[in-house]
């Protein structure tokens, strides 16, 4: 499972290195996963890049703000992801490649997941940050 | 043409550096072509950031001619940087543009007198317009402000359009890792051959790199290439997590251990020559590699920089003995009195003054402010109403008529004048300048020092006051007629009323330079006055004796910063007047802040560790910034900066 992730976060990382005004590869630690489990405190859907806030521990067990970078909102739109997909307080479950700065709440978005539906994304072919 | 560009797998740029250098050279300065080639249109980038040499791995410097400073400067800068609010929305820096996204649109505006072209525009997706000046007027002095693209002015030289740049801000040379200072200036020569233009890109940042970096660039004319113009809202938005507004991501050094990880993939490269470096880059360097010769043994015939960074700070700070002004924005101007930073706010109320700078100085900032207050205040307006139908105005002539023909009325007076703190350049001319104003006071009402007579009010932080009086019979450093007349202890203090127009708030920064530091903020005019609290040109001098701090320093900084807004991509907006050095907006406060967060982590860190104040001045934690602010003479030193630091961080 964990190779499969990583092939797909490379595949997203080489994909996407013509759009952000930052460097995937520069900004996200890509031979790292980390899973976040907590409550959604914001979502901005926006160009050329969402973002999902999210409270959620820390390695320490300490809760933090995590920022985790999504994909833009027209890419999001074509994947069926609306605005009213995600509502503060949902509960969610987040895979992600970790910031390479110790210390930094921010992440890139692998895959999301909503156990109370069973809402999902980053699982199909093409859901990857562009 | 230079050998090393041949090397570092840079063949093919180097190979069109080759031709237009080749081209420019063999024609000894030809004369403007009667009809130059016409480079307007929509260009489509021929190779761009998929290609490793725009956006090459973390850690890869290969073919750059960095010093020591700028390898340490872009192993500890963090990619995160992009995510603060300040930084955002900035459009890419103007070395990587050229390799940044989409397509280049290149527009001309002409003389509608002589129909020559007289400003070429450059836009790029995300980027601001680039104009490039061809009517020959000069750059702007070097206290001007930088920005992101520059100020450009173009020539032709044969079929090549040459271009020159200066006042730029600090950014990266590629995406992703190599770091340039703002003291960079940048030529282009843009040669079109038929449907291909090239442009071949020469960056001159001697903070960085012990020679120019030239790179060339292809585009293709292509009517069908677009230019997104994409708007950035972005800046409301932490991206970087948590909770910390202020946060600067960034890595002390030897903690980005990702610097080599590239080259599990790539591992016939040496890591010596991914480091960067002037010898690394010449065909010399094969001799290293085969062990028959030392790196630091290499001789390499290396290019020599032409671009003078000390002449450049020096000229963005003049200290010659005169007063130069710079007008700002809305009622303010910027004094720059022998290279001490005033800021004067002039208008129908009169003259309000933050700093009076060194006593030598005073009757020529007096000469200076009354000469500008003439101008602005006094001069004829335009005739907008006649005889009788004048509201509001006596007489039965238009005011117009009246201005001309008398003499115009004198400027309102100096009311206010506010000290930042009690450094010398900051009150030295307060016992002068201040007894030529007019404050009206109540009789025995509303003072700090009574009988005061007709003076303006001096404002400050009560500190200042503490530190220029002393308690009855002990003798005050500073004479009573330059103490403040009206002091605020609060975290800030309003002037009672409106000034020319406008609410000014003065902040108190605590534990800044001093305990007494303050910045003042005009509101409408959207105008910030730093004091020492903020320099373009040297290190903060933190005096530790009198309550100074770089945590205050920097928290005086994240101040500004929480109240200042960017006009568009991260760039102009509310100008910053610091105490020395160029005016300045957000992004170049926030790369101030930056710089003084990194430096403050290291030396914690190293403290942390144990290290004795001489150890942590040995290992040097300043060392990829004091190219850049410990060059100008009489600029705190490194070490003093050093101390100052340790002995204040826990």
């Amino acid at each position: 499972m964990r190779t499969f992730l990583l092939v797909i976060g490379a595949t997203a990382i080489a994909a996407s290195a013509a759009y952000a005004h930052h460097s995937y590869a520069a900004t996200y630690d890509i031979t790292r996963e980390i899973k976040l489990e907590g409550k959604l405190v914001q979502f901005v859907l926006r160009n050329p890049h969402s973002f999902v806030h999210m409270e959620a521990p820390d390695e320490h067990g300490e809760i933090r703000r995590w920022a985790v970078e999504w994909a833009g909102s027209a890419q999001l739109d074509a994947q069926g992801v609306k605005r009213e997909s995600l509502k503060v307080g949902d509960q969610i479950s987040v895979t992600a490649r970790p910031s390479r700065v110790t210390g930094e709440y921010r992440a890139l978005m692998l895959s999301l997941r909503r156990p109370l539906d069973g809402f999902t994304w980053g699982t199909r072919a093409g859901e990857t940050v562009d | 043409m230079k050998r090393g560009l041949l090397s570092g797998g840079r063949l093919p740029a180097a190979l069109l550096a080759f031709t237009v250098f080749a081209s420019m050279r063999g024609a000894a300065q030809p004369a403007r072509p009667p009809i130059p080639p016409d480079i307007a249109g929509e260009w489509r980038l021929d190779n761009n950031e998929q290609d490793t040499t725009a956006q090459p791995p973390l850690g890869d410097y290969l073919g750059i001619p960095f010093n020591d400073a700028g390898r340490m400067r872009s192993d500890t800068t963090a990619e995160s940087i992009w995510g603060t609010p300040e930084y955002q929305c900035r459009p890419h820096s103007a070395p990587h543009q050229w390799r940044g996204l989409g397509g280049a649109r290149i527009l001309k505006e002409q003389d509608p007198l002589t129909r020559s072209v007289s400003v070429y525009h450059f836009q790029f997706m995300r980027s601001l317009d680039r104009p490039v000046f061809m009517d020959g007027r000069p750059h702007p002095p070097a206290y001007a402000p930088h920005t992101w693209s520059g100020f450009s002015t173009g020539e032709w030289v044969g079929n090549t359009l040459k271009i020159t740049t200066t006042h730029l801000k600090d950014g990266y040379l590629k995406r992703g890792g190599p770091q340039t200072s703002d003291m960079l200036t940048m030529t282009e020569f843009i040669t079109r051959h038929d449907e291909i233009l090239t442009i071949v890109t020469v960056v001159d940042d001697p903070i960085y790199m012990d020679e120019p970096y030239v790179e060339s660039t292809t585009y293709t004319y292509d009517t069908t290439s677009t230019v997104a113009t994409e708007t950035c809202n972005a800046s409301s938005f932490a991206e970087n997590g948590g909770t910390d507004r202020h946060w600067v991501p960034h890595f002390l050094p030897g903690q980005n251990t990702a610097l080599t990880e590239w080259l599990k993939t790539a591992d016939w490269i040496p890591v010596e020559p991914t480091r960067g470096g002037v010898k690394t880059i010449y065909p010399e360097y094969r001799a290293a590699l085969t062990g028959a010769v030392k790196t630091a043994d290499l001789k390499v015939p290396s290019s020599k920089s032409a671009n003078d960074v000390a002449r450049r700070l020096a000229e963005s700070s003049p200290r010659d003995g005169e007063v130069h002004i710079l007008p700002v924005q809305g009622n303010i101007y910027m004094v720059i009195a022998d290279g001490t930073n005033l800021a004067v706010s002039i208008g129908a109320d009169g003259i309000l003054l933050v700093d009076t700078g060194t006593p030598e100085m005073s009757e020529k900032i007096l000469a200076a402010v009354r000469q500008l207050a003439s101008s602005v205040v006094a001069n004829p307006t335009a005739n907008r109403c006649f005889g009788a139908n004048c509201p509001g105005k006596w007489g039965w002539s238009s005011p117009y008529i009246g201005a001309v023909i008398s003499a115009p009325a004198p400027v309102r007076p100096l009311r206010y004048i506010i000290n930042t703190s009690a450094a010398p350049e900051r009150v030295g001319g307060n016992e002068r300048i201040a007894t030529t104003g007019f404050f009206p006071r109540g009789s025995q009402f509303g003072g700090a020092v009574e009988n005061v007579g007709p003076r303006a009010s001096v404002v400050a932080h009560e500190e200042v006051l503490n530190r220029m009086s002393a308690p009855a019979g002990k003798t005050a450093p500073m004479p009573t007629a330059s103490w403040p007349t009206d002091t605020y202890f609060d975290e800030f203090h309003k002037l009672p009323e409106y000034m020319n127009g406008e609410a000014v708030i003065v902040y108190h920064a605590p534990n800044a330079t001093t305990d007494g530091d303050s910045f003042v903020f005009f509101r409408h005019s959207e105008v910030i006055a730093a004091g020492n609290l903020f320099s373009t040109v040297s290190y903060p001098k933190i005096e530790v004796d009198k309550g100074g701090t770089i945590d205050g320093v920097i928290g005086g900084l994240n101040k500004i910063l929480d109240l200042a807004v960017a006009e568009y991509r991260a760039q102009g907006g509310t100008w910053i007047i610091p105490g020395r050095g160029r005016l300045s907006d957000t992004a170049d406060v926030a790369a101030y802040r930056n710089m003084l967060t990194m430096i403050r982590d290291r030396v914690r860190d190293l403290k942390r560790k144990g290290m004795t104040l001489a150890q942590v001045k040995a290992a040097r934690p300043t060392m990829d910034f004091d190219g850049r602010y410990a060059l100008l003479p009489g600029s705190v030193s490194p070490d003093a900066f050093i101390e100052a630091v340790y002995s204040t961080v826990k």
